[in-house]
């Protein structure tokens, strides 16, 4: 029955290292919404005291491409859950182009991103490096946009992280690693995913939709 | 749903199979698995992780006990006349970061709580022993980055990092050493993950949990707070040095910022952090207490429920570090009564262990002096709180001598005082030897009387209104500077007898059978030391914890 | 053998519209000015947003309820960060 599943030996089968994996990374990510958390404080503190700042700050984001992003990302949730699925039942050729669709979704978010970096280099809106703003509330745009190169910085590093994470599993998949009995790596992945696209969804409104009326 | 915990006959007729089929024989301990240094330091054994941790940590209890020496020999006289201020803030503040992080943090649970969980539960490892031989390596390298900025100059910015001057005016090397704690942070963070998925899964059969030792219910208590609050301190971190690096302001009030931001952020995690260091304390004093007085503990579970009760309540204490910051005094208010209410917990601990001892029949080995020893000073430690609690006490006391005192109480007197305990009652169990009874009750009685001859002047000196970190006081409170400092020199006796008749007992100690205090606990049933594989057979459990009987009492 | 049952492909894509519909309406409403209550409803769609993700895509669902324990710790956790934080910044802002 678990012919196929290598089981370490500090476990007595197969359902309880699958059972102890699964615990072990919802553990990780409640530690890993308080790693983001201290920055959504650090923005609730500091556009409670500087709300029309944050206005005016925000209006200078590209919200069609925070958009696209978002929609991005939500689609490479949904093809990360095929792929698990996919694997789960055993069909590996799905898994694998669920998961390599996943990785270019990934991509086309970074590479977005990476542009939208760019523009806001050009105009002068990176605290530390190139800031220029100069009109009212400067120094709340500027606290702003710390804020933003900060928070969109390390949700990108965990988004890096996560390509490398599915580029692996898809991989490991061509390699037929993955059956219908033993799919813990890919499961996990897939939540890393997933958690990474959930902060991205709270940092959408908080960054690009302050003020757009 | 995989049964844990309850004796699942199907489980233990696998396991049973298994160990009559194994054809590979079991090695006769786990010291004796490889005696190559690269054995040592690619084991994912839980068991030559956690003396691999002993052996770090040590070595940093005596870095920050060589910063403590200085301090302590500035403060004899009321001139400032041994360091210069800035060398004395460094002094202080990696006497701090180096306890702390270093030390305190660590040393239970990843010596004792590494050694013993697995052992306690009746499991072969820990869950993911791999991550668990990460965290170790994340210690060392965490204290690399901060033996690092120690050695090139040093930071005076306190071990609290306060902004705006860690972020804009400190001239020393902050961001090596908040990059360290920010590494070291993470190898809390595994071990809590490993922690508490291995008392949720690998449990023998009939190890439910309500029979397990309190120093398991700690090693879990304590493990929330590792994976919840870390992750804080680890961002925190993270802000210090991205607005030391590129001014970026939210710390800034010039820029619009606010320095009580990082007060808050910071002390969400370091306060749980102090429940971090007192809760594996607690569980050990549990599992002496009852050895030593041949008596189940009183009342399990309430002891069980009050370590998870202080670890939570501890999570919305923190801004009783922040009474006189300029934090409105509405959030004053509301963490003065949250702050009140911790003590409760603590409070029913000390009453069942006082509750256990009754009519104990007690027997005053090394640990049990320990043990006791942690419940007094705790108890001094912990009421001194309930002063720093009230506002306007805090007023007074705040930022002074009060406070060392208050908190050196709980964490010297009571946490090393207990990670002591726990060296003695589980050094046979680790090493197979056993050390000489007289020469660890006379370190423990000159570590207690050197602890308040240090400490305890303090508690005066702080109400008469000395102030913390200044190198430099006014004369009149030089007498007690000088008993003060005159106890360090006591103390710091008391703390290297050990490395002494331990050493000694390794080399020339008797062997140690598998349970040489005839105590209760899964661990005292495998040999000392134990083997690779922890148990020859897995046991199963029919009995409560403490299981200390009767007729135990009758015949003494 | 499977332990869990998998979900039908359509329930995946059923979430997926869901969520691409909340999108759109979080970002239509921002167009609109509702004053406080722009915030507000972000917030709700953002987390309704994070549920459906959690419960479907996360198989929080079917799931053991120690899963689902943790990952509300987690939220429950940072609404205390933040939470308690306020009544200092709430009060003094």
């Amino acid at each position: 029955m678990t012919s196929s599943v290598i089981v370490a030996r500090q476990f007595d089968d197969s359902d309880q290292q699958r059972q102890a994996a699964d615990l072990g990374i919802w553990v990780f990510l409640a530690s890993e919404i308080l790693f983001f958390g201290v920055l959504f404080l650090a923005y609730t503190v500091t556009r409670l005291h500087h709300p029309e700042a944050f206005a005016t700050a925000s209006r200078q984001t590209d919200v069609a491409l925070g958009s696209i992003n978002t929609g991005v990302l939500l689609t490479s949730s949904l093809t990360m859950a095929l792929a698990v699925r996919a694997t789960k039942l055993g069909v590996r050729r799905a898994a694998i182009v669920f998961l390599c669709a996943t990785a270019m979704l990934g991509l086309v978010f970074v590479a977005i991103k990476g542009t939208e970096y760019r523009h806001d280099y050009v105009a002068g809106l990176v605290p530390g490096l190139r800031f220029s703003f100069a009109g009212p509330h400067a120094g709340g745009v500027e606290l702003f946009f710390g804020l933003y190169f900060l928070m969109t910085g390390v949700h990108v590093l965990h988004m890096l992280v996560g390509l490398g994470v599915v580029g692996t599993l898809a991989m490991r998949a061509a390699r037929k690693a993955f059956t219908p009995e033993y799919f813990t790596p890919v499961e996990l992945g897939g939540l890393y995913w997933h958690l990474v696209d959930i902060v991205w969804i709270f940092l959408y409104p908080l960054l690009y939709l302050v003020s757009r009326t | 749903m995989h049964p844990r915990g309850r004796f699942d006959e199907r489980v233990l007729d696998r396991r049973v199979h298994a160990m009559s089929t194994a054809s590979v024989p079991l090695r006769s301990n786990y010291l004796e698995a490889g005696f190559s240094l690269w054995s040592w330091l690619s084991s994912v054994d839980h068991k030559r992780i956690a003396v691999l941790y002993a052996i770090s940590i040590t070595l940093f209890f005596f870095a920050g006990g060589a910063a403590a020496t200085l301090i302590r020999l500035e403060l004899v006289t009321p001139a400032g006349d041994l360091v210069s201020a800035e060398t004395y803030n460094k002094l202080f503040t990696m006497h701090g970061v180096i306890m702390v992080w270093f030390f305190l943090i660590p040393s239970i649970p990843s010596t004792f709580g590494n050694f013993l969980l697995p052992l306690m539960i009746g499991a072969r490892d820990l869950a993911f022993p791999r991550l668990n031989l990460a965290s170790w390596y994340l210690y060392v390298l965490g204290g690399l980055f901060t033996v690092g900025a120690l050695v090139a100059g040093g930071v005076d910015t306190g071990w609290t990092f306060y902004t705006p001057f860690s972020t804009m005016f400190s001239n020393t090397h902050v961001i090596a050493a908040v990059t360290g704690v920010f590494v070291v942070g993470f190898s809390s963070i595994l071990t809590g993950v490993n922690f508490i998925v291995t008392i949720h899964r690998m449990r023998a059969p009939g190890m439910t949990w309500f029979r397990l030792p309190l120093f398991v219910w700690a090693m879990y208590a304590t493990s929330i707070i590792f994976v919840l609050a870390t992750p804080v301190l680890a961002m925190t971190l993270f802000l210090i040095a991205i607005e030391r690096f590129f001014g970026v302001g939210v710390f800034d009030p010039a820029l619009g910022g606010d320095p009580l931001l990082f007060q808050h952020l910071f002390w969400f995690y370091s306060h749980p952090a102090v429940y971090v260091m007192i809760l594996p304390a607690m569980g050990v004093a549990s599992e002496i207490i009852t050895c030593f007085s041949r008596k189940s503990i009183f009342a399990y579970r309430s002891m069980a429920f009050a370590v998870l009760a202080i670890a939570i309540i501890g999570f919305v204490v923190w801004g009783h570090h922040m009474f006189v910051s300029g934090q409105s005094i509405y959030a004053g208010m509301v963490f003065s009564i949250l702050t009140f209410l911790v003590a409760i917990p603590s409070a029913i601990k000390v009453f069942n262990w006082t509750a256990t001892l009754y009519k104990g029949s007690i027997r005053f080995d090394a640990p049990m002096l320990y043990a006791l020893g942690f419940v007094g000073l705790f108890t001094v430690g912990g009421m001194t709180g309930l002063f720093l609690a009230s506002l306007a006490l805090d007023v007074h006391l705040h930022d002074t001598y009060f406070v060392i005192a208050h908190f050196h109480y709980i964490m010297v007197g009571g946490a090393v005082m207990a990670f002591l305990g726990a060296v003695h009652f589980w050094w046979p169990k680790i090493t197979g030897r056993l050390y000489s009874d007289w020469w660890a009750r006379a370190a423990a009685i000159v570590v207690f009387v050197g602890f308040n001859l240090t400490f305890f002047p303090q508690f005066l000196l702080g109400y008469l209104g000395m102030p913390r970190r200044y190198h430099a006081y006014p004369p009149e409170f030089a007498v007690l500077n000088v008993l003060s400092s005159a106890g360090a020199a006591v103390l710091a006796i008391g703390y290297l007898l050990p490395l002494v008749y331990l050493a000694w007992s390794l080399r020339y100690g008797a062997r140690a059978g598998p349970n040489p205090w005839d105590a209760k606990g899964l661990e005292w049933l495998t040999a000392s030391p134990p083997p690779v594989e922890n148990f020859t057979t897995i046991p199963v459990v029919t009995e409560p914890p403490y299981a200390y009987g009767e007729a135990e009492r009758v015949h003494d | 053998m499977i332990a869990h049952p998998v979900p039908p492909v359509r329930t995946y894509v059923a979430v997926w519209i869901a969520l691409i519909a909340l999108l759109l309406v979080t970002l239509g409403s921002a167009f609109v000015p509702l004053g406080a209550l722009n915030p507000a409803i972000n917030f709700a769609i953002a987390t309704a947003k994070a549920l459906l993700v959690t419960w479907f895509f996360m198989h929080l669902r079917s799931g053991h309820a120690m899963l689902r324990i943790t990952a509300a710790a987690g939220f429950f956790w940072l609404a205390i960060l933040i939470g308690l934080s306020m009544t200092d910044f709430a009060v003094r802002y």
